[in-house]
């Protein structure tokens, strides 16, 4: 693994990116911050905090998730994916150097949300550390979908319309601006829950909302979603680094 | 062979030693796959070859530490500069930081993208941009480098700009192109592909030398055992028949390698 690469890589097309064209911040943040808005509205206020929770973690998924347009753009228009094919740059090297660029495209909304959880009362040194790691796996996980879906793709204009169904059926059906219970009874008692914690932000929402003291603590339901979350990611980024094509055949 | 079966690349059996070795073909003549297969960025369905020594489906990860490719049709990020683009790579290239700002500013120098080197890809021109990736394979001293079709869609400027920034190249050089007068330029060796074979081989002067006593004769009428290329009708005759043809309103040019292509039996048509 080349770390430099990776921090390299993301510093420019991540930070310096971001600089240079921060519309594509206030692209990310108008869905998620839109819905909290609605759920402060319909709700009058009572699931504001959930939606503040589960906000930043759409956000996180849906930035994670539409970074497909740009692996794949780099594969098939820019050829830069190639360009790094033929040197000592891995697919993992590529794969998290992107994935971090992605990351830091998500600071001013990070920034945001972490506002609206001081401003709720919401953020302790402990929540805040879970928040950093329900960040982290996200990005990695949704990003590792993100480069399945790329090396599927065979024409960079299909990608943009994919990641758009992806990102709503997969950060806002999960149960992140929502209490995760009123998904049990159906498929089962868990059924519901479980198939859609394919999305990585199922897993990451009801581990929070149990963390935040939001729902009442269920140490068999945390466990099971901090399992899915960790094995999830590491299965996504398995078949992401099978399916990226770095060397076609 | 892709998976849809079509073969691309066929029974080549070459060696390239020369510091300049250009593949020349039309669009489709194989040269872009076998470039990715030498580059190890696709997997040949069967046989192999080697570089340096160092066979390019078993020892890819060495063969990656010696070689630089530009893809054709590569294209900057364009919200980044000339100079992150190159220094990135050559971080990926296990440069050390140093080593690596001055390298790319030594290269894009070298291309002539000196005052360029902080302007965002997005505002440079076409030719810049292919300088940048001539200037990203300059900076990554590797031994063997490949260029596919590095001037496609270029104007004649541009093109002498790239050549000249490919020329300061100190790698051995692979490059594919299907402007013939690029070849010439360029090469010490030239190989002719078409339909994914080598059809032929040599130095440019070797080649050219075989049909030194002969002149490439182009008229809008049909001319015996002429090829008809576009509505053009082209022949090739000895020197000393030029006057006649000239009479006749036709056009009398010298033998390049574009002339070659036409004589080992390219169907231009086709």
């Amino acid at each position: 693994m080349n770390p430099k690469f990776i921090l390299h890589f993301s510093f420019y097309y991540g930070i310096k990116a971001i600089m240079r064209g921060p519309s594509y911040i206030i692209a990310s943040l108008v869905t998620p911050l839109t819905l909290l808005f609605v759920v402060y509205i319909l709700t009058a206020g009572k699931l504001v905090e959930f939606a503040v929770v589960g906000g930043m973690i759409s956000l996180i998924a849906s930035i994670g998730l539409q970074s497909a347009g740009d692996a794949t753009f780099f594969r098939l228009q820019l050829r830069i994916q190639e360009l790094y094919v033929a040197s000592e740059v891995t697919p993992i090297d590529y794969m998290l150097a992107m994935t971090l660029s992605f990351l830091a495209f998500s600071i001013p909304g990070i920034i945001v949300y972490s506002l609206l959880g001081a401003y709720y009362g919401l953020y302790t040194i402990q929540t805040s550390a879970f928040m950093a790691f329900l960040i982290f796996m996200l990005i990695l996980s949704t990003s590792a979908i993100s480069f399945i879906i790329s090396g599927l793709i065979k024409h960079v204009r299909n990608v943009w319309g994919i990641t758009a169904i992806l990102s709503i059926v997969m950060t806002v059906i999960p149960p992140t601006f929502y209490p995760y219970v009123d998904l049990q009874g159906r498929l089962g008692t868990n059924g519901l829950i479980y198939f859609l914690s394919l999305s990585p932000a199922t897993p990451a929402a009801i581990s929070a909302q149990m963390f935040f003291g939001l729902m009442p603590w269920n140490s068999t339901m945390f466990t099971t979603m901090i399992i899915f979350l960790l094995g999830e990611t590491v299965v996504y980024f398995a078949i992401a680094k099978f399916l990226t094509r770095w060397r076609e055949v | 062979m892709y998976s849809g079966g079509k073969i691309a690349v066929n029974e080549v059996e070459a060696v390239m030693t020369k510091r300049v070795t250009t593949l020349i073909g039309r669009n489709g003549a194989g040269k872009t796959s076998l470039l990715r297969m030498l580059s190890t960025q696709l997997l040949p369905t069967s046989g192999t070859a080697t570089i340096e020594g160092l066979d390019i489906i078993r020892e890819a990860a060495k063969v990656r530490k010696i070689i630089s490719s530009i893809p054709q049709e590569a294209s900057p990020i364009g919200i980044l500069t000339p100079y992150e683009q190159v220094k990135m790579y050559l971080i990926g290239r296990k440069f050390t930081n140093s080593d690596a700002s001055r390298y790319a500013i030594d290269a894009l120098e070298k291309v002539g993208l000196g005052e360029a080197i902080n302007s965002p890809a997005d505002t440079l021109s076409g030719g810049m941009k292919r300088k940048m990736f001539v200037a990203l394979a300059i900076a990554s001293d590797a031994q063997v480098v490949f260029l596919d079709e590095p001037t496609t869609g270029l104007d004649p400027l541009s093109r002498f700009e790239v050549w000249s920034a490919i020329k300061k190249l100190r790698s051995n050089v692979l490059l594919t192109t299907h402007y013939m007068e690029e070849a010439e330029n360029l090469s010490q060796e030239v190989f002719l592909m078409d339909l994914g074979r080598i059809i032929d081989h040599g130095t440019v002067k070797s080649l050219l030398s075989r049909f030194s006593d002969r002149v490439r004769i182009e008229s809008g009428k049909p001319m015996s055992e002429s090829y008809s290329v576009g509505g053009m009708h082209i022949k090739y005759a000895p020197i000393d028949e030029s006057e006649r043809y000239i009479k006749d309103g036709a056009t009398v040019k010298r033998i390049t390698l574009d002339d070659l292509f036409i004589m080992r039996g390219v169907d231009l048509e086709s």
